[in-house]
């Protein structure tokens, strides 16, 4: 036996348990939902098996395309907000002493030790009308009761739920930044704006179209936030998902809705790998 | 690469039928002396008390687990092999569950202390002669609202449509409870399986949502003890209780419209692994001193009349958030599952949501 094949036999033995995690946790579950996507459902909630192509009809009703519409524009809020905001931490944290980094760094995380649902009833608490930002409103004169329900506290508990996501894949094609480029910059007259938009942005741009990604995604699947914190009124797409595997107990058309955000999701994912690859290129040519 | 991808999905699908095969394979071995209980339960409303007091007299070990909606239980015990001996649905899921073949049917000779239980809970709507469950706490759908905030007494539902508290009105995040509201608004039965009539319902649904603040399960009760909300649609129990104790403001009441009647009971599942403990659980249930333990530690109205006398905490036993008056129950119906019309409802409720 050659070197080289005994190397890749080691190779293939060692991708042996991650693939067995990945088949039974992820593409194990997933086939199972494809699968149910197709089934015919009947009124007690079983699930009968067979093959119908109902389910993808019935979500051709405006009141889904809806839904889905409201979520999408959600979800690409959520993401630049996060990026943006995950641009300016991670820029900061990067520009530090590298000493001071790992700290910096830990402190974004810390948070996130606690559970989520804890956190987001925090929110209620923080924007709530005994809270101290209406305190804080009302000590200098501004009528305000409560932030909360309102579409802008679900938009700051997206922001916090998902900042972390973001600031680390900036800040890991941040540090691979030359501070000296930084003073090359400087010394050739480009300003704090030219900087970042020549500079540091696209030198950053995997770790942004990461961020976006990594935001993008997991906000189509939300459904606690919507609910505590905007009053419910305007369900997410995975409250949808909640009520039709639930209350409306109605398996493959949850299982249908679900494929449809993931093949959206695998999309995402796909434009997000064309547009790193498309910067990376005119980058090194 | 093809060939590859084709061996995943040959492996994956050989794996899938694997588990399938596993979950249908149900194998029950009824023994006469278990020594183990798997209850499968609402949340709150077994006190450890009963549980400690069971294992204690009988020697029998229980695990609880706990579910959120009689969906998810449902879907547990129709996947098969659950190893639950006693479950806990509601009254419209008793039907459901029989008609899946999901309950056992329960031997009354091997029964003492069934004439404990109230009348209004005998041979219910939802279950013929209670052949499939004994009924162990029950509660209201109605309204807790917050008198400093609505500056005014609130009768009912006709109150959650009232513009002057726009913005302060919460529903149940919840279709058939929304629903509740929806219809006896407008003078309909809640139970009502008519398309016209369910219309009716979700064209005053749609009315009302630009005067909610919103749909909510969780937090209603707090949000009207704090004064966040005037006016929520709310359940009796343990939540309305303290909103209620809390803020001598707070008010729980049955809307005069009517008002529906919820009743979680014991069954015993198909094919229970421990038939035999099972019937020992029902019987130690239906001895009034465990059955007040229901209300002393559970803050839960008791299915059962002998137990009301026991509760150590008679103010619970006349607390509306709790028990509510016999007299404003008269209209009150148990809310049954809508059947066919079911998909009228779902369909109402998205566009509801949507709108």
């Amino acid at each position: 036996m050659s070197r080289t094949r005994r190397d890749n036999l080691a190779g293939a033995l060692m991708m042996v348990p991650a693939s067995i995690v990945i088949l039974v946790l992820v593409i194990v579950p997933m086939v199972i939902i494809a699968r149910d996507s197709f089934a015919v459902s009947d009124p007690l909630g079983g699930n009968l098996g067979g093959f119908t192509l109902d389910n993808y009809a019935k979500l051709l009703d405006p009141v889904y395309a809806k839904t889905m519409g409201y979520s999408l524009g959600m979800a690409v809020l959520n993401a630049i907000v996060c990026t943006v905001v995950g641009y300016v931490v991670a820029y900061y944290i990067a520009t530090r002493p590298a000493r001071r980094q790992p700290l910096l760094l830990l402190l974004v995380i810390i948070p996130f030790l606690t559970d989520f649902l804890v956190r987001t009833f925090s929110w209620i608490t923080l924007l709530g009308s005994g809270g101290p930002i209406i305190g804080l409103a009302k000590l200098v004169g501004i009528p305000a009761t409560s932030l909360v329900p309102s579409q802008a506290a679900v938009v700051l508990s997206l922001l916090y739920a998902f900042l972390p996501v973001a600031v680390f894949p900036i800040y890991a094609s941040m540090r691979a930044i030359d501070p000296s480029l930084r003073e090359a910059a400087a010394d050739l007259g480009a300003g704090w704006w030219q900087t970042h938009a020549r500079v540091y942005v696209p030198l950053s741009a995997s770790g942004l179209a990461s961020s976006v990604m990594l935001t993008f995604v997991p906000t189509l699947g939300v459904f606690v936030i919507p609910v505590l914190l905007g009053g419910g009124k305007d369900p997410l797409v995975g409250n949808l998902i909640v009520t039709l595997f639930t209350e409306f107990r109605n398996e493959p058309l949850g299982a249908a809705l679900s494929m449809v955000v993931l093949v959206l999701m695998l999309v995402t994912v796909a434009l997000a790998g064309v547009v790193t690859r498309v910067v990376t290129k005119k980058r090194s040519a | 690469m093809k060939s590859k991808a084709l061996a995943a999905v040959g492996v994956t699908v050989v794996a899938a039928l694997a588990l399938a095969g596993c979950s249908a394979g149900s194998g029950s071995t009824s023994s006469g002396g278990s020594t183990k209980l798997h209850i499968y339960a609402w949340s709150g409303e077994i006190p450890d008390s009963v549980i400690k007091g069971f294992e204690k007299e009988t020697g029998i070990t229980v695990s609880v687990d706990n579910f959120d909606s009689n969906e998810t239980m449902i879907s547990k015990l129709a996947a098969g092999n659950s190893g639950y001996d006693i479950v806990e649905p509601s009254q419209y899921a008793v039907p459901l569950m029989v008609q899946r073949d999901l309950l056992a049917k329960i031997d009354k000779s091997k029964l003492t202390g069934f004439d404990n239980i109230a009348e209004k809970f005998v041979n219910p709507s939802f279950d013929k002669d209670n052949e499939h469950s004994i009924p162990w706490v029950w509660g209201t759908t109605g309204i807790l609202y917050n008198e400093d905030c609505t500056g005014a007494k609130v009768t009912g539902w006709k109150d959650l449509w009232n513009p002057k508290y726009k913005g302060k009105i919460y529903m149940l995040d919840n279709m058939l409870s929304a629903y509740i509201g929806g219809m006896q608004v407008e003078g309909l039965k809640a139970t009502s399986t008519k398309k016209s009539e369910i219309e009716e319902g979700t064209q005053a649904l749609i009315e009302q949502k630009p005067l909610l603040a919103g749909y909510n399960s969780d937090n209603y009760a707090d949000l009207v003890a704090t004064g966040d909300a005037c006016i929520a649609e709310a359940y009796s129990g343990s939540a309305s209780a303290k909103a209620v104790a809390s803020n001598p403001s707070v008010h729980y009441i049955i809307p005069e419209e009517g008002g529906t009647l919820w009743t979680d009971s014991f069954s015993i599942a198909k094919n229970a692994p421990n038939e035999d403990a099972a019937y020992k659980w029902l019987n130690y249930t239906l001895q009034p001193e465990v059955a007040a333990l229901a209300t002393d530690d559970g803050a839960s109205a008791s299915a059962n009349e002998a137990a009301l006398k026991l509760v150590k905490d008679q103010t619970q036993v006349t607390n509306p958030a709790i028990y509510a008056p016999a007299d404003s129950l008269k209209k009150s119906e148990f809310i049954v599952d809508p059947g066919d019309a079911l998909a009228y409802y779902q369909d109402g409720w998205t566009r509801v949501r949507a709108s």
